[in-house]
């Protein structure tokens, strides 16, 4: 590996997505090993260290739910605070899955296949640890149906004005359609692993899980038809969850939230953090599970030039703020952005700037792009910073508007650190499961983009 | 196998009836057993040796026990007992309809009138009694706030006798049996009757009877603040009877000096009243000119037109200096003004003003302020001929002098001496309120037999023999004397809840010297018979007793074209020489306006609702400039110890804007000891430094010493403090118009100051909802913003008509205050000389609610007549709405408050009495707001439909517009052309807040107005 780092590499040509000339049987047995080998010290160790940030999420839910969300540090002027900025952290966070998942595959990116199972899996993960969040926060969770349209006796309807219904559908749109997206993904690989399990009861959830899946080129014409539909329905998914989640901010009168630039900023931010995400977590799942040739230094690099173009792209949008808020000739509006830079609440401003902007300017240079230490700082910077940016707009924008009578602080308390934990133990627990229980890696995806899998016209390769 | 199969022909029985079967197969054993009816054993003598433990009575006890706790132990939180409903119709009572009853408070001294409203026997609410010529149908925050008094768990319900260290329960014919040989075993030694200022002429007649009738008996009488130097000052000035009334109405220019007379000072409400006429905007010309000379901020500095910042000890300075203006030598003003930091041309202004309007102005020194100086302005009055405006059509009454401190100090040490046989105090709390340095409590130890009649339990309760508990003034019987010609009743309006007694009737009970003597309408009958020899007497009235005495009662006031009383000769004071100026460090006690002398320090409005001023809830504090705090190297909240002669106190220092260096100001009757759970660790005790032997003045001590103490507390505020130094944050209010303010003369200038548009000029793509509000009723509020002086009455008046929890000071230091209705409060200008807006801000029901789009549940929505409605129920709390008000009057139930405060103080039974039974109590998780008093709108409305008479929107008055002294605030229907509303939001100076948002609010202000003088505008 050491020296193929010092070999300068011809973009010129496509680099090849699976490396050191692995035969497809490798590639099944790298894939499957971690479902057919028993645990090793290092998962349980892990499990567990997710389980109790899990646990203590729990018990904070709990202590919450019994108490009232008087428990946390939301007040008045600041109504959302922590609650809504995991809220909108996670859903981010699961944006990369799709995007990967399925706009990489409409534009036949070929090097997707070796992360696209796992970046799905965690979208699946991040939104049901988002959707924690919505329920959690209203005040009395036991009618969240209300927020559900229900035809009932008393006529009541929602309210379809509202950001938040609009979240309601967009949310559970989206993890519906990933959710299904990632299960069609899988139906060959669990086919795969029935036919190489041993285990009669492995069998037998493999084969209820493969649907009756055999191969035959008539499946798998099928297969490729409704994988493309699901992709082409996936994509615009990526633009609109995030979208509609801007909304929430975007449609209220506050300044530093009233902004038209919030949406396409959204998604920006959004598949920012989820790649620095994804990132982080691969970077330990390569590691672990020996996929240096399948998910390969190349994979990570293509995937930090992503973070630096879109973490530019946050950066316009936070300069662009600032001018608009200069451009519009509102005081309120001035007010609020020079109050998030240099107000009480500056430290956390600059810590979003810094994380998001600053550092991943590091990814121009080609040795940092490739180097997995210094990738896996800059990434776990970005989610810092992408979780402060969420922070910023929430708390800094409501806790001083336009009237300076009601202006007033915003500290978070133990519970509020307590449930951030735990939804991090949710989705790390989620994740290590899903490592140990499927196949982390696409087998049959990968397959196809070894090295000569493809017919090829030149019986070479396939570029021009 | 079974025993029928043991039957044989032997043994089968004839065909006799069998009653078993061992009778049946005739089993040996059988016959000896039901042979004689009683075993051996068995006799008829009773012997209780053989029975159980459990004897009869025991038996059937815990029976009673076992079924009484079956009740009590499974019953559960829907189990409210059976809903009875009245078998015979209640004269008067329509179940769902209030009473009103008229009533005096006497909370304090000024006796206003109250009009309680009750809800099937039990009183829910109190305003103003309108028929009052003094108070006319307003009262303030104090006065709202004592219907929570009545209601508190935690008063006295039983009297109390001490055995040892402990307080026991007793009953009140023993305490009475007991007292009463106590009283005539008393002896050659003296029995001392502690009271407060008695205002009412029928009380006192019984303390007299009671004085007579022990002849060592003596009445002692204290206040912790009052106005006895006034007064010594005005007999000394050559005049006789009390210090006139004045007509602040009439007034051009009103000079004050140290003295908070909009707010803890003098004839509360009838000065603001007055005060308010000459705020009017249809009016200019007949705004008057306040000049406020005074240390610390206070509500007066804040609504004054020019504000002097002068030490207390300068103001004698000052006075020679406006005597010199006023004959004509200014030389002295500009080394004046450089001394004390002050505008020269202020001064100027005032002498060239005094000198202007002479015998239309008035100077007023401050109840604390030393002799020499009452009497230099009672000169300068005299002088300037404003003796024009002493009130002379009626006076005040003081139906008897207050004990001098020379006298209290020869009671303390005839205590001590053991000259004393009985204490009584008559709802006093000396422990309390007097200096410890004069040794009231160790002197109390000392006297062998001390009885407290109290409310609740006090300091001073503590340390007595027998605590009795008293009447709520709402159980009570009584009568006031408010002036030379007018005379209030207090009426009872629900019988006292617990075993509690009014103190008249205790003392007239020991006077017949029989406790069985006692009955509830022992005082009332005496009080009758008083009225009827006296006042029915003099008033000539026509009619006969009975139905002037019930005329009286429904007014609750009689007024006399006499003179009814005449007041004591005052009690002059020993001459004393003022010290000069000095420069040191100087204290300032004030009394405070929401906790009295202390007696409302369990009453969790009143510490909840934001001190006018500073904001701060919960607390008092030492008041310093930020000068003082730099030289003192304090912050807000950082600890300072106060000393002088001993005496010490450390308390958290609040940097106020706007006060003078070198002072120190603290508010009296907070820290409490011996109080309710409401009232625990609020705030700090300072009557210790109260020194009536001060050469300055008792509340205003010299030469005190200040150092930082270390450590620091948290104190807790609803309106985050106002930063000077930061250019961006500075003046907010003004830069976005949320505060309007012109001068009078500018004004008069031009009308159309703020340009013709009043705020809903601007176009709509949304035309349908003016449509939708063009028709029919649309509800509006105007507040005016020259009449409202920021005291916050409106607040406790919402609180009591909406249900609105107490939160505790935790819970406001995080921001979650559940008031309704605030007063704001902006600074402008320098933090040494700021300029002090205030605005009552409320639910704006704006047209384009920005709340109401964004609740995914359509949880508020808006009414066709224009409010803006939470529909509690539908409420899951996502706070988007919060979130989304540009006002920030949205209040989120982020606890069951009720629960959480105080471990469940709240939940108390005895609070669901006090609740509107007309507005939903909230629970946790629910946003709630200001509704526009809607249950007041639907009862008129429903008035209307059963009277079948037109709907007026002037007919309804919401619970703030009722409270508001000044009437500052209206409110009605806005398509009503004659109606006030209409006239108030087209005025030239109404504006709305943050117009430019399009969001159209429905609460027009008017934009202030400072009369400042024509040069400056």
């Amino acid at each position: 590996m050491d020296n193929k780092e010092n070999i300068a590499l011809d973009y010129r040509y496509e680099l090849p997505v699976v490396e050191g000339n692995l035969k497809k049987s490798d590639i099944d047995d790298l894939i499957a090993a971690p479902l057919e080998k028993k645990a090793n010290k290092n998962f349980y160790i892990s499990l567990a260290l997710s389980g109790t940030a899990l646990l203590i999420g729990v018990v904070c839910i709990a202590i919450t739910l019994f108490n009232g969300i008087g428990v946390w540090g939301n007040n008045q002027p600041v109504g959302w605070a922590f609650d809504i900025v995991n809220f909108v952290f996670w859903v981010g966070i699961g944006h990369a899955g799709t995007l990967i998942s399925a706009i990489l595959f409409l534009f036949r990116q070929r090097w997707r296949t070796g992360i696209a199972r796992f970046a799905e899996a965690m979208t699946i993960f991040a939104v049901m640890c988002a959707a924690l969040f919505p329920v959690l926060h209203t005040g009395r969770p036991w009618l969240a149906g209300y927020l559900f349209p229900y035809p009932n006796q008393n006529g009541l309807w929602i309210n379809f004005n509202s950001p938040l219904v609009w979240d309601v559908f967009a949310v559970s749109t989206y993890f519906t359609v990933s959710l299904v997206f990632w299960y069609i993904g899988l139906i060959p690989d669990f086919a795969s692993l029935r036919d190489r399990t041993l285990s009669k009861t492995k069998k037998i959830i493999y084969s209820i899980l493969s649907l009756g899946w055999r191969h035959s080129h008539r499946q798998w014409q099928h297969y490729e038809k409704a994988y493309m539909l699901l992709a082409g329905f996936a994509t615009p998914l990526v633009l609109s969850v995030h979208t509609i989640v801007s909304f929430d901010f975007a449609v209220s009168v506050l300044p530093g939230w009233h902004t038209t630039i919030f949406p396409p900023y959204f998604v920006a931010g959004a598949i920012f953090s989820g790649f620095a995400m994804v990132v982080t977590v691969l970077l330990f799942v390569r590691k672990i599970f020996h996929l240096e040739q399948i998910i390969t230094l190349n994979h990570l690099e293509k995937m930090n030039k992503v973070i630096l173009a879109t973490g530019m792209m946050v950066g316009y949008a936070y300069a662009m703020e600032f001018f608009m808020a200069w451009y519009s000739g509102v005081p309120t509006e001035q007010f609020v952005f020079i109050n998030r830079a240099f107000g009480p609440y500056a430290w956390a401003y600059w810590i979003m700037i810094s994380c998001n902007v600053l550092f991943p300017q590091l990814f121009w240079f080609k040795k940092i792009r490739r180097s997995t230490t210094a990738m896996l700082v800059i990434v776990i910077l970005v989610n810092v910073g992408m979780w402060f940016e969420r922070f910023v707009i929430i708390v800094t924008s409501l806790h001083r508007d336009f009237l300076p009578s009601s202006w007033g602080m915003y500290s978070p308390t133990l519970i509020d650190f307590g449930i951030l934990l735990g939804s991090f133990g949710l989705f790390f627990t989620l994740v290590i499961l899903f490592t140990k229980s499927m196949p982390a890696v696409s087998m049959s995806e990968v397959k196809a983009v070894t090295e000569g899998a493809q017919p090829q016209h030149h019986g070479v390769s396939d570029h021009e | 196998m079974s025993e029928i199969d043991n039957v044989t022909k032997e043994n089968m029985p004839d065909e006799n009836y069998w009653r078993g079967f061992n009778e049946l197969y005739n089993e040996p054993g059988f016959a000896e057993q039901s042979g004689p009816e009683f075993q051996d054993k068995v006799t008829d003598e009773f012997n209780p040796e053989h029975l159980s433990g459990l004897s009869r009575r025991k038996f059937l006890a815990l029976i009673g026990a076992s079924a009484a706790l079956a009740g009590a132990g499974c019953s559960n939180y829907r189990d409210k007992g059976d809903i009875v409903p009245y078998n015979k119709k209640p004269e008067e009572t329509i179940p769902g309809e209030p009473n009103f009853y008229a009533s005096t408070c006497t909370e304090c001294s000024l006796a206003c009138g109250l009009l309680i409203r009750t809800r099937e026997g039990r009183p829910i609410k109190v305003d103003g009694n309108p028929d009052h010529p003094v108070s006319k149908g307003k009262i303030c925050s104090r006065g709202q706030a004592s219907i929570l008094n009545l209601y508190d768990p935690e008063r006295l319900q039983n009297p109390l006798k001490r055995f040892g260290d402990v307080f026991n329960k007793i009953t009140w014919k023993n305490a009475d049996t007991e007292i009463i040989n106590a009283l005539n075993n008393t002896g050659s030694k003296g029995i001392a009757v502690v009271t407060n200022r008695i205002v009412s002429p029928s009380s006192l007649n019984v303390i007299n009877a009671f004085i007579s009738r022990y002849p060592t008996a003596m009445h002692y009488s204290y206040e912790l603040v009052n106005d006895s130097i006034r007064q010594s000052a005005w007999a000394k000035s050559g005049n006789k009877g009390l210090f006139p009334l004045i007509s602040w109405d009439k007034a051009k220019i009103i000079l004050t000096l140290e003295s908070d007379v909009l707010n803890a000072e003098g004839e509360l409400i009838e000065t603001l009243q007055q005060f308010a006429k000459n705020r009017d905007i249809d009016k200019p010309d007949s705004f008057s000119r306040l000049y406020a000379v005074e240390a610390n901020l206070s509500v007066t500095g804040m609504n004054a037109d020019y504000r002097i910042k002068l030490r207390p000890d300068a103001i004698s300075d000052f006075l020679v200096l406006l005597n010199n203006g006023l004959n004509g030598n200014t030389s002295a003003v500009k080394n004046f003004a450089d001394k004390f930091n002050i505008k020269e041309k202020t001064i100027k202004y005032l002498i060239s003003d005094l000198l202007k309007y002479k015998g239309q102005s008035i100077i007023y020194a401050g109840d604390k302020l030393p002799e020499q100086i009452h009497i230099s302005v009672n000169k300068l009055n005299d002088l300037l001929g404003n003796d024009a405006l002493y009130r002379k059509d009626t006076e005040k009454v003081y139906l008897h002098n207050l004990s001098t401190s020379v006298e209290l100090n020869r009671l303390i040490n005839n205590m001590k001496s053991g000259k004393i046989g009985a204490v009584i105090h008559l709802d006093s709390n000396p422990a309390f309120h007097f200096s410890a340095s004069m040794g009231y409590s160790e002197a109390l130890k000392k006297v062998p037999f001390v009885v407290t009649l109290t409310e609740s339990e006090n300091e001073t309760s503590e340390l007595s023999n027998y605590v009795l508990p008293l009447n709520h003034q709402f159980e009570s019987w009584g009568d006031a004397q408010v002036r030379s010609n007018v005379l209030s009743l207090q009426q009872p309006v629900i019988q006292p809840i617990f075993a509690t007694r009014q103190k008249e009737a205790v003392l007239l009970t020991w006077l017949s010297g029989r406790p069985e003597n006692y009955n509830e309408t022992t005082y009332y009958n005496y009080l009758m018979k008083c009225w009827e020899q006296t006042y029915y007497k003099n008033s000539g009235s026509e009619a006969d007793f009975t139905s002037y005495w019930n005329n009286s009662l429904h007014d609750g006031v009689a007024i006399s074209p006499k003179k009814l009383s005449q007041s004591m000769e005052v009690s002059v004071m020993p001459d004393k020489s003022l010290p000069n100026y000095d420069g040191n460090y100087i204290l300032i006690l004030k009394e405070n306006v929401l906790l009295g002398d202390g007696r409302f320090a369990n009453n969790g409005w009143l510490l909840e609702l934001p001190h006018p001023v500073t904001k701060i809830v919960w607390d008092n504090y030492a008041s310093i400039s930020a000068g003082a705090a730099k030289e003192l190297g304090v912050k807000n909240n950082d600890f300072i110890n106060i000393s002088v002669n001993r005496r010490q106190l450390k308390i958290p220092v609040f940097i106020q804007p706007g006060c003078t260096d070198k002072t120190i100001t603290i508010e009296l009757g907070w820290g409490r000891k011996k109080v309710g759970v409401v009232g625990t660790s609020a705030g700090f005790n300072a009557n210790d430094f109260i020194n009536y032997d001060d050469v300055f003045s008792p509340w205003i001590i010299q030469n005190v010493s200040v150092q930082k103490a270390g450590g620091s507390y948290s104190l807790a505020t609803t309106q985050e403090h106002h930063s000077f130094d930061k250019e961006r944050e500075q003046d907010l209010h003004l830069k976005r118009n949320i505060i309007r303010e012109a001068t009078v003369d500018a004004f008069r200038k031009n009308p159309n100051i703020f340009g013709e548009a009043n705020g809903k000029g601007h176009k709509t793509f949304y035309t349908e909802t003016d449509q939708l509000f063009s028709k029919g009723v649309k509800w509006g509020m105007a507040i005016d913003l020259n009449k409202c002086t920021g005291c916050g009455a409106c607040i406790v008046a919402c609180t009591s008509e909406n249900n609105v929890p107490v939160v505790g000071k935790e819970q406001v230091e995080r921001g979650r205050e559940m008031h309704w209705i605030r007063v704001d409060r902006y600074y402008s200008g320098p933090v040494e000389e700021p300029k002090v807006s205030t605005q009552v801000m409320l639910c704006q029901h704006c047209d384009h609610a920005p709340c109401e789009n964004v609740c995914p549940v359509v949880a508020t929505t808006h009414s066709p007549d224009g409010l803006n409605q939470m529909v509690y129920n539908r409420c899951v709390g996502t706070r988007y709405c919060s979130n989304n008000c540009p006002y920030k009057v949205r209040r989120f139930n982020f606890y069951n408050f009720r629960d959480k405060f105080k471990s469940g103080y709240q939940q108390e039974n005895l609070f669901t009495l006090l609740y509107n039974p007309e507005v939903t109590v909230r629970s946790r998780g629910v946003m709630e707001k200001c509704t526009f008093c809607i249950q007041r709108i639907t009862k008129a409305k429903q008035d209307a439909t059963a009277e079948k008479t037109e709907f007026k929107g002037s007919s309804v008055r919401t619970a703030c517009q009722d409270s508001c002294i000044t009437e500052a605030i209206s409110f009605g229907d806005q398509h009503d052309k004659d109606s006030v509303i209409r006239e108030k939001m087209e005025h030239k100076l109404a504006y709305y807040v943050l117009e430019e948002l399009n969001i159209r609010p429905n609460v027009a202000y008017m934009a202030k107005l400072r009369n400042t003088r024509s040069e400056e505008a």
